[in-house]
């Protein structure tokens, strides 16, 4: 849950980007560090990846804004490793998670990938005693420039079929399209969520 | 996952006592203290030498996956990590199921001048954590008071 230090009039917000591997989270973050606008104070984007630029821990992009008059809002996004064999390091990431953008690969070649990373999603956010249910999520179909683009309906019908359907966007993260649209629309449901909800505070 | 308590002025005053006092004895350079999901909740001495809010980010990776690499090993009680380079060390240490303690000190300083007090310090913020948790648990803040500004589009792409 989110964190309100009302000393510092700061409250804290960490969104996790995930989805299979190769599927576009790192430059969803890689995006949004190059063309944020100057309102927003941006940190250091840290990749901790293999030689191979492959995510080995995660990507981390700290991010100030002003979403609420008189306090400062510092986000934190995470992306997780995609490759299987480091689902203990993704369990690690989603720990003090408040909201998740899953970026699904849009070719027809990676639906199974796709369903996979998600009902993973779901099994580790078990493992933390939580429910995805009650964590705000955004899905982004990204990739949408390939010829092999499975159409929006099929992947809402694989993964976003619950009973309640979360905001979806396509996206081409490569050329920064849907990539602002999917991190404003969970900034929004977050932000309205802990404002019916209230939140851990530190004063 | 509890979560933090909600904590009051005089919390963060025995906290930040507690941090100072162990940067005075020790002679380390600054101290964080951070949720173990990664925000940092506060920062005493130096911390304009560094960034702390990657520092924060990267210590709470770094403790999480010791921790976790430990439990695999069957060891379930790991109270610090340490790392000593050139010019400085870096000791994270275990508060409770919610904090952190990072240290950061010159390498002329004795690690273990560093952990000794860090152990004094970490006893010291579990138990305001702990008398905080007694006094209200399970309370919040109502955002509803706050002043939001349009969250349709928080973030702008440059144009």
């Amino acid at each position: 849950m989110a964190i309100i230090n009302q000393a510092s009039k700061e409250l804290h917000l960490k969104i996790v980007y995930y989805g299979p591997g190769k599927g576009g989270k790192t430059t969803n973050l890689e995006q949004v560090h190059a063309n944020l606008g100057s309102v927003q104070e941006k940190g250091k984007l840290i990749s901790l990846a293999t030689s191979s630029d492959r995510t080995l821990f995660f990507d981390f992009l700290p991010i100030e804004a002003m979403a609420i008059k008189g306090f400062k809002t510092k986000f934190q996004l995470y992306t997780v490793p995609g490759q299987v064999i480091y689902n203990t390091t993704r369990q690690l990431v989603l720990r003090g998670v408040d909201g998740l953008i899953f970026v699904a690969d849009s070719q027809y070649e990676k639906m199974a990938e796709n369903v996979e990373s998600f009902q993973n999603l779901e099994d580790n956010l078990r493992a933390l005693k939580l429910n995805l249910a009650d964590i705000p999520y955004v899905m982004q179909y990204n990739k949408r420039d390939l010829a092999s683009a499975a159409p929006v309906d099929y992947m809402e019908f694989l993964l976003n079929n619950r009973d309640v359907r979360v905001p979806s966007f396509t996206s081409v993260a490569s050329k920064c399209e849907g990539v602002f649209e999917s991190l404003n629309m969970i900034t929004r449901m977050l932000l309205n969520k802990n404002i019916n909800e209230g939140s851990r505070t530190a004063v | 996952m509890a979560g933090l308590p909600q904590l009051i002025e005089e919390d963060m005053r025995e906290l930040d006592a507690a941090v100072d006092e162990l940067l005075r004895f020790s002679e380390a350079g600054a101290a964080l203290l951070i949720d173990k999901g990664g925000p940092l909740l506060s920062q005493r001495g130096a911390v304009d030498k560094f960034d702390a809010t990657t520092v924060a980010a990267l210590a709470a990776g770094a403790f999480s996956a010791t921790d976790m690499m430990a439990r695999h090993l069957g060891e379930t009680s790991l109270s610090h990590i340490y790392q000593q380079g050139r010019q400085a060390g870096l000791l994270i240490s275990n508060v409770d199921d919610n904090l952190l303690l990072v240290v950061v000190f010159p390498a002329e300083t004795g690690a273990g001048a560093v952990k000794y007090y860090a152990t004094a310090a970490v006893a010291r913020i579990a138990a305001q954590m702990q008398k905080a948790a007694q006094r209200a648990p399970g309370a919040g803040l109502d955002l509803v008071s706050l002043n939001t500004l349009d969250l349709s589009a928080v973030f702008r792409k440059r144009e």
